[in-house]
Formats: C-alpha cells, structure tokens, sequence
C-alpha cells in the first residue's frame, strides 16, 4: 500500500512550524494573564494548536492510502529564482535588464525547444513593462544599471 | 437617507463620467485576466491593485468590484471552452459546460454562464441593500467580545463547512493567524516573529502573500498542463442563441442559485466557491434526470454561476458593514480601502454614503456593461484562449512583481513572493487550501485586538463570551460547528482504514 505521504508530511510540517512558533513566542516574549495579555500569548496558543492539528492531520494518514501527485520541480523552481532574481535585481540592475533576465529563466521550463522565441519573448515583454509601469504609471525606478556609483 | 433615495444618490455618484470610466476599464480588465488559464479572481484583484493607488477611493472600489465580477465571468469561459478553470468555483462551471462546449454547445455554455451572472448579481445587490442598512444599525451595539466570536465563527465555519479535511482547512486558518502575528505588536510594541527584519515591522505585505500564495502557485502547476489543452473551439455569435428547451431550463436554477449564494456570500467565512458546489448539488438532486449532470446540463452552468456572482456581491455585506471580510477576496478589498484611508465598518453607511451607494449602483451598472460588451466581444474572449500559454506567464511573473513592488516600493517584498510561492505550491500539492490561510492572516490581528480588549473589560474572565447575549450565540454555533466535525472524525477514525 502506497501511504498518504501528502498528508503524512503535510502534518508534520505543521507540526514543526507549530512546535517552533511556540517554543520561539514562549522564549522570547511575554506571555501576560488572560486579563492582561502579552505579546507572546497569541502566537504561543496558535503554535501549541497548529502543532496539535499537524499531529490529527499526520497521524491518521498513516493508516490510509494516497495517491502520488506529480511535483513540477522544473517549473517551480525555475518561476521562484526568475521572481528571486527581479527581486535582488530591480534596485541594482534597473527595469529593462531585470525584466529580461526573469523572463529568461521562467520560460526555461516551457515545453518548447529553441532560443529565439525566448529572446524575442524577453524583449517583448521588457519593452510592454517599459511601457505599462513606467511610461503609463510613472513608477519611481531605475530603467537602465546605473553606471559608475 | 431611505433605500430610494439611496440608490439615486449612488446614480449620480456611479454615472459620473471618470468613476464609469473605472467601472468599465475595471470590468474589461477583469475578463480579460480571469479568461487567462489558471488565473483566477484573486490574482486578477492582487495584480490590478496597484493601479488604484492613483485614483479615489470610490473609483477604486468600484475599479476592483469590477475586476472582480469581471474575472469570475472571464474565469467561467476558459471552464466552459479548456476546462481550464483559473478558481474552485469556476471548477464547478466545468463540470457541464466542458461536455457542452464538446458538444459543439459552447455558445450556449458561455449564453447560460453570462445570463445567470448577470441575474445573480442583481440578487445580491437587492439582497447588500437589504442587509446593509439592518447591519450596520444592528453592530453598533456589537463590542469587543461580539466582533472576537464573530469572526472566530467565521474562521470555524470557514474550515468546516463543505471543506474534505476540517483538519487540514483549519491547520490553514490557524497557519494565516500565526502570519497575521508577524509584525509590531499594538499593545506593547514589541517587534514579534521578524526574526531582525525591519521590513517585516509592519507585517507581511498582504499583496505579496495574495500573490504568492494564487498568482505564483497556480502559474507553476499550469505552465506544463495550460498548453497540452489544444485550442478553444470557435466561437461565433450565432452559436450563442440558446434552444427553447435551455430557456426553460434556466430561470429555476438561477433563482435558487442566486438565493443560496445570497445566504451563503453574507456569512463571513462561507463564500463563492461553497455556494457554486451547493448549488450543483442542488440542481442536481431535484432534477428528475440527474444523470444528465456531468452530460452537459444547462442547470449545471447556469445554477453555480448565479450562486457565485450573487455571492460575490452579498460577500460586500459584511465587509462594508462590519468591516470583517467573510473571503479572501473581500480581504483583499478591505486592505484597499485601508491603503486609501476608508475604514469600512458599521459607520461607513451615515459617513461615506458616497462610497456604499455608489458601489451598490455600480456593482449593477457594472454587471450590464458586462452583458452588452461580453456579447460582442466573446470571439475575443475566445481568441485570446489561443495564445500560447508559454507566452503569457512570463509576462505574468513580471506583472506580479512589479504589481508587488508598486505599493512600497520594496525588493525584499519582491523576495518574499518567491518564498510565499514555493509555499503555496507545496500546499496545493499537499491539497492544503490557501486561501483560508488568507482569511485567517486578514483575520488575526483583528480577532487579537478584540479579544484582548473583550478580556481587559472583564478583567480577565471569560465568561463574558456567554453573558452576552450575541456573543453566546456565535460561541455556540462554534461550538455546535467543531463538534460536529470531530464527531465526523472519530467516526471516520472508528471505522478504520478506508479505501
């Protein structure tokens, strides 16, 4: 029997994140009365249920079966770095090249072969973002890396 | 200021030539992102949301309540044509309108789909003006313990009704309650779950968790699927008459939807997604042809998307009078209003008469432009189905960062997409549901600041949650709710491994 690994590791994930978020809350702030509630005694009561509920939610998926669903690795990772890569660049690099970089890297997992769309794509879309948020929004940014500072 | 003279005042305000201009460009822009595959209402809002920094709070509103319904309309049609549906309640459209629009009977899917919202939003509307005025008379003798239960009900309700899992839906809720935590505390001022970070100080960017949490994780799951769909059939205007037997079909449907995604939208925490699947299952059983669901019936389409619109409207109840967002949407709406100084609340309605009327006007001018334009315009609607997949989600992707950068003007927010968006990804493939990690993060700071003050007046004893009167009966329907769920549990636990 192939387990209900999504749940398994999904509650558990919970768990943790919970266990974590209350041990931290518990450390670090103060906990108060229930008359006077301290800063700690929110996420310190949140993360003790979380952690409950991730166990519930684990624990019974033990003994069911699931089904695997496919993880589009490719594809995650390759949208979170392109958004990753315009976050760090926006600032240092300016709109245009930014722009075309992410555009880049997020269409690397598209399930078509071949270089030159990609570029055209990245000019195309750097060109309409030009256009949209600077030209037509006035947006504060710089477009172009700025040379020498 | 009575229902009549109300709904005049909003004409004037809604028929001004630069709000109806909003209005339009709103609802266009709307269909336009929710017909895009895998794209949905939320993501729609989140990425036209920093557009409306530059206008009145009223054109805002009103631009976003367009985008809104707008994008559940633009939603249903990449359903009914690709069974590609961009939110769960669109989902629901695809059930018949896909085996319709295989059936060479899209046109009359999609006639069915725009017929059906345009009724249920008027449903809502005649039901907001209704429930409004009651409302925001009756919350303000809410206090502090009322809004706490209140919107502890609604969290609860959110998690349990309609949802497979109650464990794992309400994992979700407390999951955003902890989210809604990072930031200053407001009672003491100490800098809580920022790990050093002063960008973190004021919080988690509410838009940049909407869109990590829809934009980015629906995008990733569908840039492989969105492209193996094949091409929408074509669409002409001819095809879009109905037969007289779809008429006949069409009016009990929309009218039961409608009433049930009225009721279900006002509550807070219950929305358009759990109306348009009980409306389904309501259609349903009554028929007396039920296996004809699923075949391409007509009620299918036309019973759930009446449910959705009506409830994406009567959702404004809440939200405008109690300043509580009973979905993620309406979070979204409220934060919004936040960002151009507007506190909805029951006060809204004698103080801004402008803004509620003139949403309530809108929101039916709105959903006519819609009628007339969708007409014409579906070939285009239908023609941008075509455009490869590949092509558009780059330029989403820069779209949503740009959107995210807009409102502080901050690259770390940028950053924390990324990181909100692999969560979100994980969480979908786990089939955690996120948007009520949504609600519970709008939700929290606010159930906080109650529940602290409710506690401070009753110097510390809280049974002042059953002493009165309003608050008891949301305790108890909570109570009520999370009972029967764990019953439901037990018994599921009891009868061993499943199959």
């Amino acid at each position: 029997m192939r387990r209900d690994w999504h749940d398994i590791w999904g509650g558990a994930a919970m768990a943790a994140i919970g266990a974590a978020v209350a041990f931290y809350a518990m450390g670090q702030y103060e906990f108060g009365t229930l008359r006077r509630m301290g800063p700690g005694f929110f996420p310190t009561v949140l993360g003790a249920l979380l952690a409950g509920l991730g166990l519930m939610i684990a624990l019974p998926a033990w003994r069911r079966s699931g089904e695997a669903r496919p993880f589009a690795a490719h594809e995650a990772l390759a949208v979170l770095a392109a958004i990753a890569l315009f976050g760090l660049g926006l600032q240092r690099l300016g709109l245009m090249p930014t722009t075309a970089v992410a555009v880049l890297v997020a269409s690397l997992p598209a399930p078509r072969r071949g270089w030159r769309w990609r570029v055209m794509l990245a000019v195309a879309i750097a060109a309409l973002t030009w256009l949209v948020f600077k030209e037509g929004l006035q947006m504060t940014m710089p477009v172009w890396p700025r040379l020498g500072t | 200021m009575t229902t009549l003279e109300g709904l005049l005042y909003g004409l004037t305000v809604a028929l001004q030539p630069d709000i109806l201009i909003y209005c339009v460009l709103g609802v266009v822009m709307g269909t336009f992102i929710g017909v895009l595959p895998g794209i949905g209402a939320m993501a729609a809002i989140s990425l036209l949301l920093p557009i409306t920094y530059y206008i009145t709070p009223e054109a805002a509103l009103i631009m976003l309540g367009g985008v809104y319904y707008g994008a559940q309309y633009g939603g249903a049609v990449a359903s009914i044509l690709l069974r590609l549906p961009g939110t769960p309640q669109s989902a629901v459209t695809s059930l018949d309108g896909y085996p319709m629009a295989r059936q060479g009977r899209a046109g009359v899917a999609l006639f069915a789909s725009m017929v059906a919202s345009f009724c249920g939003s008027i449903i809502g509307i005649v039901v907001l003006v209704l429930l409004a005025g009651f409302l925001s008379r009756a919350a303000t003798s809410f206090g502090a313990a009322d809004y706490a239960a209140m919107m502890v009900l609604g969290l609860v309700a959110a998690s349990t009704i309609g949802a497979k899992r109650p464990s794992k839906a309400f994992a979700m809720v407390v999951l955003g309650l902890i989210l809604g935590c990072v930031g200053t505390d407001v009672n003491s001022g100490v800098a809580r779950l920022t790990f050093g970070r002063t960008e973190l100080l004021d919080g988690i960017n509410l838009v940049a968790l909407a869109m990590g949490l829809f934009g980015v994780a629906e995008l990733i799951g569908n840039i492989t699927s969105a492209e193996r769909k094949g091409s929408p059939p074509h669409v002409s205007l001819r095809q879009l008459l109905p037969t007289r037997d779809d008429l006949r079909r069409m009016p009990g449907p929309i009218a039961r939807g409608g009433a049930l995604g009225s009721f279900f939208g006002a509550l807070p925490g219950t929305g358009s997604t759990i109306s348009s699947f009980l409306s389904y299952a309501m259609e349903r059983r009554i028929s007396r042809r039920p296996e004809r669901f699923g075949e391409g019936a007509v009620e299918g389409v036309a019973g759930p998307e009446a449910a959705n619109n009506s409830a994406a409207i009567s959702a404004f109840v809440p939200t405008l009078t109690l300043g509580i967002p009973g979905d993620p949407i309406m979070a979204l709406m409220l934060g919004a209003l936040v960002i151009h100084g507007v506190q909805p609340g029951p006060l809204m309605l004698e103080a801004r008469p402008e803004m509620f009327w003139g949403l309530v006007v809108s929101f039916g001018i709105g959903n006519l432009l819609l009628l007339i334009l969708n007409l014409p315009l579906i070939g285009i609607w239908v023609s941008m189905l075509r455009i490869p997949f590949r092509w558009l989600y780059p330029a989403i992707i820069v779209f949503v960062c740009l959107g995210v950068y807009s409102v502080r003007g901050s690259g770390f927010d940028i950053a924390a997409v990324a990181v909100i968006g692999a969560l979100g990804y994980l969480l979908a493939l786990a089939q955690f549901n996120p948007a009520l990690l949504l609600l519970g993060f709008v939700l929290g700071p606010l159930i906080e600041t109650n529940l602290r003050r409710a506690m401070l007046i009753s110097r510390g004893d809280p049974v002042v949650f059953l002493e009165r009167p309003i608050s008891a009966v949301f305790v108890v329907a909570t109570l009520a709710l999370i009972g029967s769920s764990l019953w439901g549990a037990w018994r599921r636990f009891r009868s061993g491994p499943a199959a």
